[in-house]
């Protein structure tokens, strides 16, 4: 089929230094950048693929060059919306090729191809543009026009990231803008109920599904895709508990789904009516109630919480599709939403988390309670705890 | 015919431990027979017939001529169809050893083609202590059809066994023979 | 029998009830009949297939009866039910070897730390033992508590035991129920067995990451004092370890292991050295190399004394399984026993494990000075005069040959002084030297091997116990909705039908296709010898974490226990199941949802069978390699013809799935390739994602295409709805079942065969 193999199985493989033909981006080099842009269909000319500048054949061995990597896409479901979510698919399908590794996304990309592919044939980018094109349009039908440009020119990679940039900040400011509110729909996900039978996670503008691989985007997009499938369009209703952010139609849709196990979601809190868990989540929110507050865990944190127990222990309270009050399961970037756990307090009932996961969302802590909230480095166990909070004059 | 109970096969492993054994086919004229008189027979194509050489030739070019003999289906298990595809053949059936077998004791089974179970199963190539595990099934659970070893290492629980033929050469010349008098019987009605 | 009030008392009080981690589920110390009806719903699917090794049976006086055709023994019993007698006979004995070490290492433990010696299986560990769990419903706290696991294995194999005598059960299934039963049992004595070794020893635990460790018949350093202890039972291995620590002898005296024996000392002391497995016993043997052989149990050749006296070797038996007709030394004076060791050639039996290592470590000290000639192996020249006589002609050799080896060529081209054929023969060889037995001219065909055995040395990883409650959590989503394509264990014996290191071939082909793999035993030995362009074996190149693409030694034979309880992990950990006495539900969790496969690639014990026979019981299917067919019995469907009708969790209604998953519970393979396959397809689950089932079936087809060379022929079979065809794919899968007529099949995330049987547990447990 392809002068190099390509599937799942290639996702992951490392490229050391020594090893590559080519590198394109990466550390070492400042031009570089994947962008894909829906177009109308007049726009697109289908299965065009172009290469501006050197190829891979063109260049000696070991070489480190710019690349802009310019997707364009035209379909009647697609819109604008979807692009992100489309770019997002550059990694994986690169991934996919035998010997090349893909790491990065939008303006931060570096890739490898291994002398051992250049070896078997892959000597152009020509090549890779094929490849894309057919797992793009074989796994996304939506998808009815793409063409793909390698622009390898240093001259126009520089004029193209400019525009890229643009593209890219015109898109953080809508989804930061985001709201629950601004949208009318939300999108549910069921693929985990093969091991959690009655749990639905309902994904909103703001609140990233807990095992952090679909967002409101994405679930945009699979609804698109697959209407069949394990995600779904939730029609949000009216907002029964402003305070508590709990949708008529949204608890209606959950209440079937589960199997009437569970009739209510408060979408934004952890102590009243919380959001359900399967297991997969990316790190779990849990009330010490010697503290009055929350602690967050994270799955790679290893030993024990605060409250003497490691992240297994505490998983075992949250799964399983139950609803459990003061425990909740989240995607990571949900400790970035605007909406955290806003009904019993946001970041203001947080006492304390791993110290790398705080620095990770340290822009989305006010300022002013950065340093108050404990992490494993300041205290041990949850009197330590209490008396820090009560230092810092939380308590 | 009276059942012989034949002495040692090649392979000690394989030494009958039992009251019914093989009949010798020693004439490559009487193989032919027996073969042309089946009315559904099937071609069981082990992993060996791949690269044993008998003569010029490989095992499978020998396997392929009887079987073509008479458009005898092929069931070609483990990867032998690999090898088969670059001869430009395509097998009726890929099950597995174990699992030809397994259907083939269904008496109720329609075939690799849906024609109907076979009335008399050939192997060949299947790696030898397997295939007389194989053969020993058949011999018990599928009273329904007749089996036969085309193999010169011998095999006592198939119902027709070549003899241990130890010099390739002669080997080579029975499956010559074989294949010229195949296709000369008329099959019964 | 119906247990009785008391009975029941009896049981409650052995699982402690009063302690309420989970309620007790239906079957807690389930007796022989108590899952039959899982048993016989697993059967109706997966029929036993029978292979008869023999057509008579001449078990008793009344025999030998003839069993061909419609005939019946003397008892009544026919040719089928037969093979399934036989068939629980072996289980029997596998479970026996694995509940006797089990016993015998509690009770050790026992004396030396105390019946309340607390299990802690490092923070990693909180499950500690689902498979007691779930079989008896008791959590082991203590030492105490794996003897009362033990203790259930040996109550129930006396009424095992009994079943096979003449005139007991007349009915092939029933037999076979009982053979699951003493599988599960042998599960239940490996977990107790390894817990007691890894809290009682302190091998590794919750730790991924363990020492490589050096493997390989050259690896052993022929300059030192070398004793090596050959079986399953690492106790007097261990024992000699601390003899050399307390005497400050480390470094001067070289201790390596053959079999399992190898596997749980290096998990005690990363110094000792790994020869190989059981195929490797003969050969090692005889190169002289070892000043004091110990035997301890279990796949152990019965002539070593004979080949101990030949290379003027020493011989300490000490386990009560293997006396050998040896001297019982255990109550004599420790320097007496040296003397008769060393002074007189004695061999002894010696049942005290200390006295047993002081022994083996002195007198290997006082006999390698002496026997430096004897370490010597075969040169070029002395081999090629060893093989004169040779013709190449009888083939007696060949004929007699457990592996069908054409060893007349190599012996005869070893006489002309080429050496390749001779090699090539090492590495399918598997050491039972019925060759040299049956050789017309004497001539000692295992030791020419010496000149031509591959004699590089290789990095094992040494065995790391139980799969991590993290791990399980981080794997469990994936593996279910299928994403991790599947669990592999490739467990068992080195009676491989080719060369040994396929098994490195197939771990490597699953763990680049992001299979999760895991060995044990001799099959994790074999596993290590192949090496990459780089010098790398397969534990150097791939992660030792439970995750894709990485591989696992979780010890010897007795570390399977933690492969299957990773799959009861998943269903209790990960889908919140409760286990608690609960073995129909987890196991239809487990057949239904969690894509394991085990595989034996070179079977030949009775404890193999065991475990695979339970595994089986557990819904796990198991692909053997060819030696497997003389088991005599596997476990076929019918594929696509049978009926793969199962219940909808979500809406109790049966559903015909049309989908043969998995496909055959215990199935042989002739060739690596086709196992490959095999392997593949005996992963997909029925409740797999259609991401996930685009990802099994990517490798199906990518695996397929390599080895076959076309798409794979049943794959219409395994295609529920398009969103199942990988997009690498698409277009030639799509244009394929236009071509053949498929139609889409129903696609269900809650299958459960619970409800389509007789039994005690709810549908609706099954969605808790």
């Amino acid at each position: 089929m392809y002068v190099i193999d390509v599937g799942p199985q290639y996702e992951g493989e490392r490229v050391r230094k020594g090893e590559f033909q080519v590198e394109y981006g990466g550390p070492d080099v400042g031009q570089k950048a994947e962008l894909v842009l829906v177009k109308e269909m007049d726009e697109v000319e289908h299965d065009k693929i172009t290469i501006t500048g050197m190829d891979i054949k063109d260049l000696p061995e070991g070489s480190t060059v710019p690349l802009f990597i310019k997707v364009d896409v035209a379909g009647e479901l697609l819109e604008r919306d979807l692009e992100a979510v489309l770019e997002r698919r550059i990694h994986q399908y690169i991934n996919y090729i035998e010997g090349i590794f893909h790491m990065g996304q939008r303006n931060e990309i570096w890739i490898r191809i291994h002398k051992n592919s250049f070896n078997k044939g892959l000597d152009s980018l020509e090549h890779i543009g094929r490849i894309l094109i057919d797992l793009y349009t074989a796994e996304l039908p939506v998808i009815e026009k793409m063409s793909v440009e390698f622009i390898t020119d240093p001259a126009k990679v520089e004029e193209l990231l400019t525009v890229a940039l643009t593209v890219y900040k015109e898109r953080d400011d809508k989804v930061k803008g985001l709201r629950d509110e601004d949208v009318e729909e939300f999108y549910g996900c069921v693929l985990c109920q093969s091991f959690a039978p009655t749990h639905v996670c309902v994904i909103t503008a703001e609140r990233v599904a807990l095992c952090g691989a679909i967002n409101w985007f994405d679930g945009r997009a699979a609804v698109k895709v697959d209407p069949e499938g394990a995600q779904f369009a939730i029609p949000k209703g009216n907002l029964i508990d402003p305070e508590y952010y709990s949708y008529d139609t949204v608890n209606q849709i959950v209440a079937e789904r589960s199997m009437g196990e569970v009739t209510r979601f408060n979408l934004h809190s952890a102590l009243s009516y919380p959001h359900t868990s399967c297991g997969c989540f990316e790190a779990i929110v849990f009330y010490i109630p010697e503290a009055d507050g929350f602690g967050i865990v994270n799955r790679d944190f290893v030993g024990s919480t605060v409250i003497d127990e490691p992240f297994s222990t505490l998983a075992g309270m949250a799964s399983g599709g139950k609803q459990n009050e003061g425990y909740l399961g989240v995607g990571v970037q949900y400790l970035m939403s605007p909406k955290f756990l806003i009904s019993d307090g946001g970041y203001n009932r947080v006492a304390w988390m791993p110290s790398v996961l705080k620095e990770m969302v340290k822009e989305n802590i006010p300022e002013d309670l950065f340093d108050k909230i404990a992490t494993e480095k300041d205290v041990q166990n949850v009197d330590e705890l209490a008396a820090f909070m009560q230092n810092a004059g939380r308590l | 015919m009276a059942t012989e109970i034949m002495t040692h096969p090649y392979y000690k492993v394989n030494v009958l431990t039992g009251s019914k054994g093989a009949r010798i086919i020693t004439e490559p004229e009487e193989a032919a027979r027996i073969i042309d008189k089946a009315k559904t027979p099937l071609y069981v194509f082990g992993a060996e017939v791949i690269d044993t050489p008998v003569g010029d030739k490989l095992l499978i070019d020998y396997a392929l001529q009887i079987a073509q003999s008479r458009d005898i289906p092929i069931c070609a298990t483990a990867h032998v169809k690999r090898k088969m595809l670059e001869l430009q053949v395509t097998p009726d059936s890929v099950y597995d050893i174990i699992e030809i077998v397994h259907f083939l004791k269904d008496k109720d089974w329609t075939g690799v083609r849906g024609q109907g179970q076979h009335d008399l199963v050939l192997f060949t190539g299947v790696r030898c202590d397997l295939a007389e595990r194989g053969l020993a099934t058949l011999k018990h659970f599928a009273p329904h059809l007749k089996t036969f070893a085309i193999c010169r290492r011998s095999h006592p629980n198939a119902d027709y066994a070549v003899p241990i033929i130890a010099k390739g050469g002669k080997w080579q010349e029975y499956l010559a023979a074989l294949v010229k008098t195949l296709g000369t019987v008329t099959p019964a009605a | 029998m119906r247990k009785g009030k008391m009975k029941e008392e009896e049981i409650k009080k052995t699982i402690k009830t009063e302690d309420g981690w989970e309620p007790v589920g239906p079957t807690p110390m389930p007796s022989l009949t108590d899952l039959r009806n899982w048993d016989f719903r697993l059967l109706q699917t997966y029929e036993p297939f029978y292979a008869p090794f023999c057509d008579l049976c001449c078990l008793c006086t009344f025999g030998k009866c003839d069993l061909t055709e419609d005939r019946k023994g003397a008892c009544g019993i026919d040719i089928a039910t037969q093979q399934a007698r036989w068939i629980l006979i072996c289980c029997l004995m596998g479970t026996a070897a694995h509940g006797a070490h089990g016993r015998h290492m509690i009770d050790y433990l026992i004396e030396k730390h105390g019946e309340d010696f607390k299990i802690d299986l490092g923070s990693q560990v909180n499950v500690e033992a689902p498979i007691i769990r779930t079989v008896l419903g008791l959590k082991p706290e203590t030492l105490g508590d794996l003897k009362k696991a033990i203790a259930y294995v040996e109550d129930e194999m006396i009424h095992l035991v009994s079943a096979t005598h003449m005139g007991q059960e007349g009915n092939y299934k029933d037999f076979e129920s009982k053979a699951f039963h003493a599988g599960m049992l042998d599960h239940v004595a490996l977990e107790a067995a390894d817990i007691a070794q890894i809290v009682g020893f302190g091998y590794p635990t919750s730790v991924a990451d363990t020492p490589l460790v050096d493997l390989g018949w050259s690896s052993v350093n022929q300059e030192k004092p070398t004793i090596v202890v050959v079986g399953h039972n690492a106790l007097v291995a261990n024992s000699i370890v601390d003899y050399l620590r307390q005497n400050g002898l480390n470094d001067q005296v070289e201790l390596a292991g053959l079999c399992c024996t190898a596997l749980d000392m290096t998990r005690y002391d990363k110094g000792a050295k790994v020869i190989g497995p059981l195929s490797r016993q003969r050969f090692f043997l005889k190169t002289g190399y070892a000043d004091v052989i110990v035997t301890d149990e279990q796949c152990v050749v019965t002539d070593i004394p004979q080949m101990a006296k030949d290379a003027g070797a020493a011989l300490v038996a000490v386990s009560d399984k293997i006396c050998y007709g040896l001297p019982n030394c255990s109550e004599k004076d420790v320097d007496q026993v040296f003397k008769m060791v060393v002074d007189e050639e004695q061999q002894v039996l010696i049942l005290d494990a200390d006295k047993a290592a002081e022994i083996a470590v002195r007198a290997a000290m006082a006999l390698a000075p002496k026997r430096r000639e004897l370490k010597k192996i075969l040169t070029k020249e002395e081999a090629t005069k060893l093989a004169a006589k040779c013709r190449g002609t009888c083939e007696a050799c060949n004929r007699a040959c457990a592996n069908l080896l054409p060893i007349n060529n190599a012996v005869f081209k070893t006489a002309q002084g080429d050496f390749t054929d001779l090699g090539k023969l090492f590495l399918r060889c598997i050491g039972c030297a019925k060759c040299e037995e049956a050789c017309v001219n004497g001539i000692p065909i295992l030791k020419l091997m010496q000149t031509a055995a591959d004699g590089d040395t290789y990095k094992i990883r040494t065995g790391r116990g139980p799969i991590h409650d993290v791990e399980i959590r981080k794997v469990g989503s994936p593996i279910v909705l299928g994403t991790i394509p599947g669990v592999v264990l490739f467990a068992g014996c080195s009676n491989f039908p080719q060369d040994i290191y396929d098994v490195a071939w197939l771990a490597e082909e699953l763990a680049r296709r992001k299979y999760i793999v895991c060995l044990s035993g001799c099959s994790a030995m074999a596993a290590a010898m192949s090496k990459d362009e780089e010098g790398r074996t397969i534990y150097e190149k791939f992660p030792p974490e439970f995750d894709a693409g990485c591989i696992v030694n979780v010890g010897s034979c007795v570390s399977n226990a933690h492969v299957v309880g990773a799959a009861i992990k998943i269903a209790n950990i990960f889908a919140t199941l409760p286990n608690r006495a609960n073995f129909e539900l987890i196991s239809d969790y487990i057949l239904n949802r969690v894509g394991a496969c085990g595989v034996v690639w070179g079977p030949y014990s009775q404890k193999a069978l065991a475990i695979g026979t339970g595994a089986v019981r557990w819904g796990i299917p198991v692909v053997l390699g060819p030696h497997g067919s003389k088991y005599r019995r596997l476990f076929m469907s019918k594929k696509e013809l049978d009926d793969w009708t199962v219940i909808n969790g979500r809406t109790a209604e049966l559903v015909d799935t049309k989908e043969p998953t998995p496909e055959h519970m215990m199935v042989v393979t002739e060739t690596k390739e086709r196992a490959l396959i095999t392997i593949i397809k005996q992963c997909f689950r029925r409740n797999d994602t259609p991401p996930g089932r685009g990802i099994k079936l990517n490798s199906y087809i990518s695996a397929y295409k390599q080895l076959i060379g076309t798409l794979p022929d049943d794959l219409q079979n395994f295609v529920r709805t398009e969103k199942d065809i990988p997009i690498v794919y698409k277009r030639e899968v799509i244009s394929y079942l236009k071509e053949i007529g498929w139609q889409p099949k129903p696609v269900l995330s809650l299958p459960t065969i619970i409800g389509t049987y007789d039994t005690k547990v709810p549908i609706e447990a099954t969605i808790k």
